[in-house]
C-alpha cells in the first residue's frame, strides 16, 4: 500500500472497535505445503482480539497484495503481517508498547531475520529442491485446480519462486548450505531466547507471534525429510516456546470445536 | 599463512576506501580482523578471478566472493574480529545484518542506481570515466539493469518504475532501519563496546558511501546527517583505519546544469569519433576494391589455370 492510503486506512481503522466477526482467509488445508497462518493468527490470539478462520481455494488472488493469508475486519482487508500489526495498533492493540528503543530496533532486526532466512529457506526447499517440488509442492499447489491448469500455474510458480532466488542470490546455495543458514538462525533466535518465556520481558509480542508461526508451520508440515524439523528440534528452547504458546493461545480451540465450526484444528505439536 | 591472500575489489573515491558498498565491507573488516591482505584496487571486473568485486583469491581454495562468505573464510583463518563478541552479540549480529539487507540496501541502490538524476549525474559518470575502454559503455547500463531488475524481483513488481511513490516507501523504511541503527549504536565507539566487529563492518560499508559520495538528489543522505552518532561512527572508522583516503580524497565538485550536459557527452563524443573514422576508412577501402586502384590476389591463384571451368559458374569480373 501506498504512505498515503496506509495513513488514510489507518485513520478509518481507528474510528471503530474490533467486530466480532473479523475473518481470517488462507488458502485450503492440503492445499499450501506451509501454512502461513500461524503467524497472524498467533499475534491477533495475543492481542486477545477474536477471529475465524475460513478456508477457501482462492484465498491467493482475494489477498490485496497476493499474499496469504490475509484478514477481513469490518469493511477493510489486509494482509501480511506488518500491515495488520499496524491495523490492529491503529484500533489501540499494540505489543509493543511497553519496549524501549533498544528493545524495538531488536525486535524489529529479530524480525528481518526470521523473515530473511526463515521464509526464504522455506520457499527454496518448497521450490527449489526438485524432490520436494516435484513430489509434494506442485501437487499440493495446483490441486484445487483441474488440468491444464494445475500444471501450468504450478510450473508457473515454480519459475518465479526461483526468479527470485536468482535474483537475491540463493539459487547458487546447495540444500546442505540451506539448511546451515537456518540451523545458524535458529541458533541465534534460541540464543536471544535464552531461558526467558518470551523473546521480551514477559509478555509477548509481534517476534513471538511470527517466530512462533514459522517454527510451528516447519515442525507440523510433512516434507520429504525431516532434515529441518531435526535442525529445530535441536534447539530445545525454541521447541518449549512453541509448545508454550500452543497451550496458551491455541488450547481452547481444541476444546470448543463444534460441529459447525469453520476452524478445522490441524496438526499440533503434541 | 605465508603469502598473503589477495583481495580484488573496486578503486577508491571520495575519500573512501572503495566505492562499492560490498567492496567497503569487506575491507573495513579485513582491517579491523588485522589480516594481512594485498588489496588490488581494479576498475574493471573481469580482471578479477571471478569477474565479480569483491573477490577474495586464497592460498589453495579457489576465489570467495560474497562478503559473507569472504568474512567465513577470514574467520577460517583465525583473522576474527567477532572472538570476544558473547553468543548473544552473535545472534544480535546476525539480526542487525537482515535489518541492513532488507530496509537499508533497496534504498542505497536506488538512491545510486536507480533515481535518474543520481544515477545519470554521478554513478554512470564515476563508472564511465574510471572503467576501461571499451567496458565504460557497457557496464554501468548494465550494472543499472541488474539493480533495477533485482528490485523489481524483490518487491514482485515487473513493471516497477523509478518514482516519487517508490522512492518515498524505499526512505521511508530506509529512514526506519537508520534510526534503529542510531538507537542501538546510542553513545557507544562500535555496536558491541570499544572494538569493532563484523557489524561495524557492514554498516560501515552501507553507510559510508551515503555520507561521503555528494549526490543531486540528497533525501537520503540528509537522513543520515539528521544521525550525528551514525556519521561519527563513519568518520571515525574511517579516520582510525583508512587515514590515506581521507589524504588523497580529490575535490568532486557537484556538477552544474551546464557542466553536466557536456560531461555527459564526452563518452558519447569519443565513440562518435572512432565510429566515424573506422566509417570513414571501410568506405574507402570498399571503394578501392570495387574501381580497382586494389586487388586482391592471394584468394584465387587457379583462377587463371582452370578458366574453363570458372568462367561458367562464376560471373564476377577479375581483376
Amino acid at each position: 500500500m501506498s504512505l498515503a492510503a496506509e495513513a488514510f486506512v489507518s485513520q478509518i481503522a481507528a474510528a471503530e472497535p474490533w467486530p466480532q466477526n473479523a475473518t481470517l482467509y488462507q488458502p485450503l488445508r492440503g492445499n499450501q505445503v506451509l501454512m502461513l497462518s500461524s503467524v497472524p493468527q498467533a499475534y491477533l490470539r495475543m492481542c486477545g482480539l477474536p477471529v475465524r478462520v475460513c478456508c477457501r481455494a482462492n484465498a491467493e488472488y482475494m489477498s490485496p497484495s497476493g499474499k496469504v493469508p490475509f484478514i477481513h475486519v469490518g469493511n477493510q482487508v489486509v494482509s501480511e503481517l506488518g500491515p495488520i500489526v499496524q491495523f490492529t495498533k491503529a484500533k489501540g492493540h499494540s505489543l509493543s508498547d511497553g519496549l524501549d528503543d533498544v528493545q524495538r530496533a531488536e525486535m524489529k532486526a529479530y524480525m528481518e531475520l526470521v523473515n530473511n532466512m526463515l521464509l526464504t529457506a522455506e520457499l527454496y526447499i518448497q521450490w527449489c529442491d526438485d524432490t520436494t517440488a516435484s513430489e509434494i509442492t506442485r501437487q499440493r499447489y495446483s490441486s484445487p485446480y483441474s488440468w491444464p491448469l494445475n500444471h501450468i500455474l504450478a510450473y508457473q510458480k515454480q519459475w518465479e519462486v526461483r526468479r527470485k532466488m536468482n535474483a537475491i542470490g540463493w539459487a547458487g546455495k546447495g540444500l546442505e548450505q540451506v539448511y546451515e543458514d537456518v540451523s545458524q538462525c535458529c541458533q541465534a533466535l534460541s540464543q536471544r531466547l535464552g531461558t526467558q518465556p518470551f523473546f521480551f520481558n514477559k509478555q509477548p509480542t509481534e517476534l513471538d507471534a511470527l517466530v512462533f508461526g514459522h517454527l510451528f508451520t516447519i515442525l507440523t508440515t510433512r516434507l520429504t525429510t525431516d532434515e529441518l524439523s531435526e535442525r529445530i528440534k535441536s534447539c530445545s528452547n525454541l521447541l518449549s516456546f512453541c509448545r508454550r504458546i500452543e497451550q496458551t493461545y491455541f488450547e481452547e480451540d481444541k476444546d470448543s470445536q463444534s460441529a459447525g465450526s469453520q476452524y478445522s484444528r490441524g496438526p499440533s505439536l503434541f | 599463512m605465508a603469502a598473503p591472500m589477495q583481495l580484488y575489489c573496486w578503486k577508491g573515491d571520495y575519500g573512501l576506501p572503495s566505492v562499492d558498498i560490498d567492496c567497503l565491507t569487506v575491507l573495513a573488516y579485513a582491517k579491523f580482523a588485522g589480516a594481512p591482505l594485498k588489496v588490488h584496487k581494479l576498475t574493471n571486473p573481469w580482471r578479477s578471478p571471478t569477474g565479480i568485486l569483491p573477490t577474495l583469491q586464497t592460498r589453495g581454495e579457489g576465489s570467495v566472493s560474497q562478503p559473507s562468505k569472504i568474512i567465513i573464510h577470514l574467520r577460517k583463518q583465525k583473522y576474527n574480529a567477532d572472538y570476544d563478541l558473547s553468543a548473544k552479540e552473535g545472534a544480535d549480529t546476525l539480526a542487525f545484518v537482515s535489518l541492513l539487507e532488507e530496509k537499508l540496501l533497496p534504498a542505497l541502490i536506488y538512491t545510486l542506481w536507480i533515481d535518474s538524476k543520481n544515477y545519470v549525474d554521478v554513478t554512470r559518470r564515476w563508472y564511465a570515466e574510471n572503467v576501461p575502454f571499451p567496458l565504460n559503455f557497457v557496464l554501468p547500463n548494465r550494472m543499472h539493469a541488474q539493480r533495477l531488475g533485482r528490485l523489481q524481483l524483490v518487491r514482485e513488481d515487473p513493471a516497477l518504475e523509478p518514482g516519487e511513490q517508490l522512492e518515498q516507501e524505499l526512505y521511508q523504511e530506509a529512514l526506519e532501519c537508520m534510526t534503529l541503527l542510531s538507537q542501538r549504536l546510542g553513545s557507544q565507539k562500535f555496536f558491541f563496546g570499544d572494538s569493532p566487529s563484523a557489524l561495524d563492518a557492514y554498516v560501515f560499508g552501507h553507510l559510508a558511501p551515503l555520507l561521503k559520495i555528494k549526490l543531486p538528489n540528497r533525501k537520503l543522505q540528509q537522513y543520515l546527517s539528521s544521525l550525528e552518532n551514525l556519521q561519527l561512527f563513519c568518520t571515525n572508522i574511517l579516520a582510525l583505519y583508512f587515514p590515506s583516503e581521507i589524504q588523497a580524497a580529490p575535490v568532486h565538485t557537484a556538477p552544474t546544469q551546464a557542466d553536466g550536459g557536456d560531461m555527459d557527452h564526452e563518452p558519447h563524443k569519443r565513440w562518435n569519433q572512432v565510429m566515424s573514422v573506422l566509417f570513414a576508412m571501410g568506405a574507402m577501402l570498399g571503394y578501392a576494391i570495387l574501381t580497382g586502384i586494389i586487388t586482391i590476389k592471394s584468394a584465387h591463384p587457379h583462377l587463371q589455370e582452370s578458366r574453363h571451368d570458372d568462367v561458367d559458374e562464376e560471373g564476377e569480373e577479375e581483376d
